[in-house]
């Protein structure tokens, strides 16, 4: 595995406050590499410091071999950036959007309509290409947002929370894109809060948290690293009072989730004191399962919060 | 990429009415409000004067006579003293005057000057001390061949001829083309706040052009909308308000280049310290307006007390004005009569420059 952004020691401080520590990582070239935390956890300032946006405090980021904010701007050139924000011109069409951003790379002439008509095939927007975006979808204004970061067709393609507010429609279509341009030897750097899209998406995540990289690897190996015993799901039989009682004194014993005789919870670190409850409460045990561990658990277990909670 | 830069501000600029409005129709307004207000073209402004004066009376007569010659008014000749009285109680005239025809104003008899003494100051004192001049002059005796005027009035050497037949365009079109045109600063500070605002700095920013040139390229296209609403104006004053250039056009043209440049540093200011668009927006239009004010934009400098015209020296409207005022209103007058003005513009724009590339802060 040859890595295609390396971080060494990067981190930033406004003032008093430290926003990124000092972060190491290798981010495999070709790959989905996922970026995993909550918000305010320093995804976006880190990002920020790999696309030559923000000026680092420490420490020194390269992009293709290139080290990021070194003359000549050859980091830059072989990188895109998708904003968390919608980082387009409403007013114009998604073809004026393109034909400027494209000059920013020095795109001209036939050069950038074969760019921005690569672009708007990636999006699905060809057909709107001329219309103000003002008027289109929050789904549509993502896709456009992902084809502005890549019509120069850079090495790497950073995506800053690109499926905030996307209908599930587009989500999909950016989905199918993301691997797409994975598959032609992009490389894709995800961040989001959705454990779900990392997971689907990224072969390969690093978790942040507190302006530091908690944990990296593949999600099997994060799990098997942090994710603990796997969940139980227990289906309990038996009238309304006694699934009522049984759930009470299941609490005692973890985080319950599920809904009426259908118990979801962590692996308790003994069974039986469960199952005595649970009978006591006069619900029968009819099945139960171990259920896969998820990213959520990994992320827990680490951090101590849900990845939503901030 | 400037280029590319010039075009995609010119598109959202012209997609943007309110500035459009603020640029363009605002001044046009504000031109023909005051252009009127300060007399314009060869429209008849002169006060209407009801006049009767008893016809067997030579003296009346001979007063009557001089009141009509002076010009000064817009004569409407009374049957009879009632008539003329009730002429200005209508507001049909703004004052009658009333020549009886034992009129002797140094034996206590003068004649009858009809007015409405709670009206504008501005308007009785003028018309009083106007009539009052032209009766005295009947009425003193003067030797013969003593008609003549009163003083002689002469443009002293060192200083260009004015320009003849000047009217109130000549003065608003000028003082508003600068005082909307320093409102360009204002457009191109919000211009920044919002290229933060929608993300798009942020993208800019990961390209590969110099953060020097982000800055030039951002400037430019503001640089040269100002251009084209200074042209606008004038050509506006000349063809739509009988406007006239005295001076030299290729002196004007550099004197606007000036002019928009330091607008457009100031810009890189408000860009650079305006905070919110919020702030910027209240603050930035207060000031740019005080500037205005102080530099005669509104009221001309001339007409201030001394303390307030020196002050107004402090803000680059005031050069602006007097370099176009030099151009406008004397005959002749060309480049060297504008350097003084020129080059104290590119001292403020060096300096809003040099502030606006200190205090600005790429990153935020």
């Amino acid at each position: 595995m040859t890595a295609c952004v390396t971080l060494r020691g990067l981190g930033k401080d406004y003032g008093a406050r430290t926003a990124v520590g000092a972060i190491d990582l290798d981010i495999p070239r070709g790959e989905i590499f996922g970026l995993l935390g909550p918000n305010g956890a320093g995804k976006t300032t880190t990002i920020s410091m790999i696309a030559g946006v923000v000026t680092p405090s420490r420490g020194h980021a390269t992009v293709d071999g290139h080290r990021v904010g070194a003359r000549g701007g050859a980091a830059k050139r072989a990188l895109g950036l998708c904003p968390q924000d919608l980082a387009l011109y409403e007013e114009l069409t998604p073809r004026d959007n393109l034909a400027f951003f494209a000059s920013l790379f020095g795109l001209s002439g036939a050069a950038l309509a074969r760019a921005s008509d690569w672009a708007l095939d990636v999006a699905g927007l060809r057909d709107r290409a001329d219309e103000p975006i003002r008027t289109f979808s929050g789904g549509m204004k993502r896709r456009l947002n992902l084809a502005a970061a890549i019509l120069h067709r850079p090495t790497v393609v950073i995506l800053d929370e690109p499926t905030v507010g996307v209908d599930p429609q587009s989500r999909r279509h950016l989905f199918d894109s993301i691997r797409a341009l994975a598959s032609d030897g992009m490389t894709v750097v995800y961040t989001s809060h959705y454990l779900e899209e990392v997971a689907e998406l990224c072969p390969r995540l690093a978790i942040i948290d507190h302006g530091a990289v908690i944990a990296q690897g593949s999600l099997a190996e994060l799990v098997a690293r942090h994710g603990g015993p796997p969940p139980l799901e227990v289906e309990l039989a038996g009238d309304e009072a006694a699934i009522l009682a049984a759930r009470a004194l299941a609490a005692r014993h973890g985080t319950l989730d599920g809904a009426g005789a259908i118990l979801r919870m962590p692996r308790p670190a003994a069974l039986a004191p469960l199952f005595a409850d649970l009978e006591t409460a006069g619900a029968q045990v009819v099945r139960v399962t171990a259920q896969p561990t998820s990213l959520e658990s990994v992320f827990l277990a680490l951090t101590g919060h849900a990845v939503r909670d901030e | 990429m400037i280029g590319a830069a010039i075009k995609k501000d010119l598109q959202l600029l012209l997609r943007d009415r309110g500035t459009l409005i603020t640029m363009f129709l605002l001044p046009v307004v504000f031109i023909a409000v005051f252009g009127s207000i300060f007399g314009g073209g060869d429209r008849d402004d002169r006060r209407r004067l009801a006049l009767w004066a008893d016809p067997a009376s030579p003296r009346a007569q001979a007063i009557a006579a001089a009141v009509r010659g002076a010009e000064l008014f817009t004569i409407v000749a009374a049957p009879d003293p009632t008539a003329a009285r009730a002429a200005v109680a209508a507001e049909d005239v703004d004052a009658a005057l009333i020549i009886a025809a034992d009129v002797d104003p140094l034996a206590g008899r003068p004649p009858e000057l009809a007015i409405d003494q709670a009206g504008p100051t501005q308007v009785r004192m003028p018309l009083v001390g106007a009539v009052s001049a032209i009766v005295a002059r009947v009425v003193v005796p003067m030797p013969p061949g003593a008609d003549q005027p009163m003083v002689a009035v002469v443009t002293p050497p060192g200083i260009r001829r004015e320009l003849a037949g000047v009217t109130g365009f000549q003065l608003t079109v000028p003082g508003n083309a600068v005082l909307f045109g320093f409102f360009l600063a204002l457009t191109v500070g919000m211009a920044f706040l919002e290229e933060r605002k929608w993300g798009t700095w942020r993208r800019i920013l990961a390209s590969p052009v110099r953060r020097s040139t982000i800055l030039v390229a951002k400037l430019v296209p503001y640089f040269l909308v100002g251009l084209v609403q200074f042209t606008f104006l004038f050509g506006l004053g000349v063809v739509g308000f009988g406007m006239r250039i005295g001076g030299s056009v290729a002196a004007l043209v550099v004197l606007t280049i000036a002019v928009v440049a330091c607008a457009t540093a100031l810009g890189l200011v408000f860009a650079a310290v305006g905070g919110s668009e919020k702030r910027m927006g209240s603050i930035g239009s207060v000031s740019l307006l005080v500037m205005g004010l102080l530099g005669g934009a509104m009221v001309p400098r001339a007409v201030m007390p001394p303390l307030l015209q020196s002050i107004g020296l402090a803000v680059p409207h005031a050069w602006a004005l007097d370099g176009y005022l030099e151009l406008l209103v004397r005959d002749g007058a060309g480049l060297t009569d504008v350097l003084p003005a020129v080059g104290a513009l590119a001292g403020f724009t060096a300096v809003f420059a040099a502030i606006g590339i200190a205090r600005f802060r790429f990153e935020r």
